[in-house]
C-alpha cells in the first residue's frame, strides 16, 4: 500500500514496485488509508508524513496499534523531530526524498523477506522464550504481541548471547543496510521492543545497554 | 608563611579594585582623617599658646605688684632709718608680695651676686624653691633690667608626686637700702596643662568620631548610588543570559530612576528586536522546511523516472541514450545542491542541532577515508592516514563531522594531481583535530580569503569529479562552528593545501590550542602504512 498525497509520485513508485512484481494499492490521505489497510490488509506500507487531513504520523500509530505490518516511512525532511516522531509512532524504517528506485526496492525487499538467523526451534532470552518458526514470543504462558521488527531484533540478540551488537552490526542484520544508516532507528526500536518485553524500562534485563558500544541480550533466567 | 601574606595581599587587592564601595569609603575615611588631624592641630597649638600666653601675662603682672609691694615696704622702712626694723620688714615684705599674687607661687629673695659690704637683709627662699631653676641667662636678664621691668622663662618643675609638670620661673629686682635684690616667683602651670590635656584629649575623640561618622555617611551614600548601580549590573546579567524579561525597579525621578527608566528602555526594545528576528527566523524554518517538501516531492518522481530511464538506456536510441543520461546526472547534481541550499539555510535561520555521540574520531576518519576510497582509486591518488592521538571518544555529531571530512577529501582528490593525501589525527587536553593535506596545486593567497564562500569555485574550468555544489567548505565550515570549533586553511601555490577542523573534546567547551600545527609537520617521507 502507498500513501501518498502526490499521484505523480504514487504512480512512479507503482511502476517501480510493478516492475519488481509487487501489486500496490493508493490511498492519497490518511482517513483513505486507514480505511484501505482494513480493507485490503498490506504485506507493507509505504507511507508520506506530510498528509492532508490526518498526518502520517498518526495514521502511523493507527494501522501500528490494529497491525504489526512493516511501515515504512516516506520523509521528505532529513529533520530530526519528524524522523524520530515517525519512528516512536511505529514506523520500522525510513526513507527520504528524493530516494532512487533501487533504495526503495531494497527497503521493500528487506522488510517483506526478513532474513532471520539460522538456529534452533526456540530460544531463550532473559525470562522470555521464542518460538522462531511460530513467530511468537512467550513469558510464561502469556503471549507477548511483538512486530516482525521487534521480533527479528529479539532474535539477534538472543541467538548470540554473548555477543555484544553495536547499532551499526543490528542495522545490517535487522534493517539489511550494508553503509552507515541512521543509528537513531536502533535506538527508537530498542526502546520500543523495551517498553514491550522489560518488566521495568528503565531498568532493562532482557535487552541490556553496553554503555559505548551496543546492546546485549540479558541473562536466561 | 609569605605564601599566605602574598595569597592575603592578592585577596585584599582584588578587593580593593572590585568594591567601588570599600574603595570609596576608604578613601574618604584617610581624607577625612587628614583634614580632621590638620584643624585638631591647629586648634590645639592656639589654645596652647593662647593658654600660656594670658596666663604668662597675668604672672607678670603679679610680679610686678608684687616687686613693687615689697619696694614700698623697705622704702618706708628706709625713710625711718632704723637698722632694727630691717627684719620686720622683710616678714612685712613677704606678707605684702603673698597678697600682692593670686596663686602660690614659690618666692625668693636675694641678693644681687654684684652687691658689696654688709647685707641689710638676709637672701630668703621658700624651702621647696631650688635655686636651680634659675639659669643664669634669667639672672642676668633681671639683673640687668631696672626695677618694674619683669624677666621670665619657662621652666620645668619635678612635683612632689614626681611627675615633672611646666612651670613658670618670674624675677624682678628691687632696692633695699641701696642694695639690689632680686625677687624669684615660679608659678606651677599643671593646671593649665590639665587644661590643655582635656582639650586636646576631647579634640582627639571628637576628631576619631566625626572621621567615623564620615566614613559611614560616605558608606550609606556610597550604597545608596551603588546599590542600584549593582542592581542594574544584575540585570544587565540576567539579560544577556536570556531573561529577556527582567527589568530594573523605576523609583522616583533622580538619576538613578532615570538610568534605570533608560535601562528599561534598552531592554524593551532589544526584546522587540529579539521577538522580531526569533519570528523571523520562524518563518525562515517554516519556509525551508515548505520549501524542502514541495521541491523534493516533484524531485523524488524525477528522480524515479530518471532512473527507471536511466536503467533502460541501452534499449534507446543513441541520441536518446545521451538525453537519458545527461537528465540522470543533472538530476544528481540538482539533488546535491537542493540538499546543500537547505543545509545552508538551515544554518542561516539557526535550526540546526546537533546530535551529539561520544564518537572514535580515528574510526570515524577511517570510515571516511574508506568511503572516498573509490573516488580516490580513480585519480590514482594515495591516502595516508597518520593518527598519533584522537583514539578517545570525542563528543562530536558524527554525520557532521562525516561530512565535513568527505568534503575536504573530496576538495583534496580533486585539487590533489594525483600525489598523495595525508590525513592527520591528533589530540590535547581540551581538543581534537583532523587536518586534510594535499600536495597539489595549492591556492593562491587572494583566492584562500575565499575559499570558505559560498559557491566559490577554486578554478572553474577545472574538472571536478565530487559534483560539488560550490557550498561545501562554506557548510563545513558551518559544522565546525556549530561544534565550537574552526576550519582553517593552509595553502601555497605549487606546494598544495591544508585544511584543519579543530573541535572541543567535550560539547560547550572552548578549544585552546589546536593539537595539529598548520600545515602540520611533514611525514610524506616516512614509512607509514598506507590505509589502502
Amino acid at each position: 500500500m502507498v500513501v501518498d498525497d502526490d499521484t505523480a509520485i504514487s504512480e512512479m513508485i507503482g511502476i517501480i514496485l510493478r516492475a519488481e512484481g509487487y501489486e500496490p494499492e493508493f490511498a492519497s490521505d490518511g482517513a483513505e488509508a486507514i480505511e484501505l489497510f482494513r480493507t485490503m490488509r498490506p504485506d507493507l506500507v509505504l507511507l508520506d508524513l506530510m498528509l492532508p487531513g490526518i498526518d502520517g504520523i498518526q495514521v502511523c500509530s493507527a494501522i501500528r496499534s490494529e497491525s504489526g505490518v512493516p511501515i515504512i516511512m516516506l520523509t521528505a525532511k532529513g529533520e530530526t523531530a519528524d524522523v524520530v516522531q515517525g519512528l516512536e509512532s511505529g514506523a520500522d524504517d525510513y526513507v527520504v526524498k528524493p530516494f532512487n528506485p533501487k533504495e526503495l526496492v531494497a527497503r521493500v525487499r528487506t522488510r517483506l523477506r526478513p532474513v532471520l538467523p539460522e538456529t534452533a526451534e526456540t530460544v531463550a532470552i532473559g525470562d522470555l522464550v521464542i518460538d522462531v518458526q511460530g513467530h511468537e514470543v512467550r513469558r510464561g504462558g502469556e503471549k507477548i504481541a511483538l512486530t516482525p521488527l521487534e521480533f527479528q531484533l529479539l532474535l539477534a540478540l538472543a541467538v548470540k548471547p554473548q555477543q555484544v551488537f553495536t547499532r551499526e552490526m543490528l542495522l545490517e542484520q535487522v534493517w539489511g543496510y550494508h553503509y552507515k544508516a541512521d543509528t537513531r532507528l536502533v535506538n527508537v526500536h530498542v526502546q520500543r521492543l523495551r517498553a514491550k518485553v522489560e518488566h521495568d524500562p528503565d531498568n532493562p534485563r532482557i535487552v541490556t545497554t553496553v554503555r559505548g558500544v551496543g546492546y546485549r541480550a540479558g541473562a536466561v533466567s | 608563611m609569605r605564601f599566605e601574606w602574598r595569597a592575603t595581599w592578592d585577596r585584599l587587592r582584588r578587593f580593593w579594585r572590585t568594591s567601588l564601595r570599600a574603595r570609596t569609603v576608604a578613601i574618604t575615611l584617610v581624607l577625612s582623617a587628614i583634614a580632621v588631624t590638620a584643624i585638631g592641630a591647629y586648634i590645639s597649638s592656639s589654645v596652647r599658646a593662647n593658654l600660656f600666653e594670658s596666663r604668662k601675662d597675668q604672672v607678670v603682672i603679679e610680679t610686678g605688684r608684687a616687686a613693687a609691694a615689697a619696694q614700698r615696704v623697705f622704702d618706708e622702712v628706709g625713710r625711718s632709718g632704723e637698722a632694727q626694723d630691717l627684719e620686720s620688714a622683710q616678714r612685712a615684705a613677704t606678707e605684702a608680695i603673698r597678697q600682692s599674687v593670686s596663686t602660690a607661687p614659690l618666692v625668693a629673695v636675694l641678693r644681687a651676686p654684684t652687691a658689696g659690704g654688709q647685707a641689710p637683709i638676709e637672701n630668703q627662699a621658700d624651702f621647696d624653691f631650688d635655686t636651680n631653676l634659675i639659669s643664669d641667662q634669667l639672672r642676668a636678664a633681671v639683673l640687668d633690667s631696672g626695677t618694674s621691668v619683669v624677666s621670665w622663662q619657662s621652666v620645668a618643675t619635678v612635683t612632689a608626686a614626681g611627675r615633672e609638670a611646666p612651670a613658670l620661673i618670674t624675677g624682678a629686682i628691687f632696692d633695699v637700702q641701696g642694695q639690689d635684690y632680686q625677687l624669684y616667683l615660679v608659678y606651677d602651670l599643671s593646671d593649665v596643662q590639665d587644661t590643655l590635656d582635656f582639650v586636646q584629649r576631647t579634640l582627639l575623640l571628637g576628631g576619631m568620631a566625626l572621621v567615623l561618622l564620615i566614613g559611614a555617611v560616605a558608606y550609606l551614600v556610597v550604597r545608596l548610588v551603588v546599590g542600584p548601580v549593582q542592581v542594574a549590573a544584575e540585570t544587565s546579567e540576567k539579560l544577556a543570559a536570556g531573561h529577556l524579561e527582567e527589568r530594573l525597579p523605576e523609583r522616583g525621578d533622580d538619576e538613578l530612576a532615570t538610568l534605570a527608566r533608560s535601562f528599561n528602555r534598552m531592554a524593551d526594545s532589544l526584546q522587540r528586536q529579539i521577538r522580531q528576528l526569533a519570528d523571523l527566523s520562524r518563518v525562515q524554518q517554516r519556509f525551508v522546511s515548505d520549501v524542502s517538501h514541495e521541491l523534493r516531492t516533484p524531485l523524488t518522481t524525477i528522480r524515479l523516472a530518471g532512473e527507471v530511464l536511466y536503467d533502460q538506456r541501452d534499449s534507446f536510441p543513441p541520441a536518446t541514450k545521451r538525453t537519458t543520461e545527461l537528465l540522470h546526472a543533472q538530476t544528481d547534481r540538482f539533488e546535491l545542491l537542493l540538499a546543500d541550499l537547505l543545509e545552508m539555510s538551515r544554518y542561516d535561520a539557526g535550526a540546526v542541532q546537533l546530535e551529539v555521540e561520544p564518537t572514535n574520531l580515528v574510526r570515524l576518519v577511517d570510515d571516511s577515508i574508506e568511503a572516498m576510497m573509490p573516488l580516490a582509486a580513480e585519480r590514482d591518488t594515495e591516502i595516508r592516514l597518520v593518527a598519533p592521538g584522537g583514539y578517545f571518544e570525542a563528543e562530536v555529531d558524527a554525520r557532521r563531522i562525516r561530512r565535513v571530512l568527505q568534503n575536504l577529501l573530496g576538495n583534496a582528490i580533486d585539487h590533489g594531481e594525483g600525489k598523495p593525501i595525508v590525513v592527520y589525527v591528533d589530540s590535547n587536553a581540551d581538543a581534537v583535530a583532523i587536518a586534510v593535506r594535499d600536495y597539489g596545486v595549492g591556492l593562491a593567497p587572494a583566492d584562500m580569503a575565499r575559499v570558505f564562500d559560498r559557491f566559490w569555485r577554486a578554478d572553474p574550468s577545472r574538472q571536478r569529479s565530487t559534483g560539488g555544489t560550490g557550498l561545501g567548505l562554506a557548510i563545513s565550515q558551518e559544522d565546525a562552528i556549530v561544534h565550537g570549533g574552526e576550519l582553517d586553511v593552509w595553502s601555497e601555490p605549487g606546494r598544495g593545501s591544508c585544511f584543519r577542523l579543530t573541535l572541543p573534546r567535550h560539547r560547550g567547551e572552548l578549544i585552546g590550542a589546536s593539537p595539529l600545527a598548520l600545515p602540520p609537520d611533514d611525514v610524506i617521507d616516512l614509512v607509514e602504512e598506507p590505509v589502502i
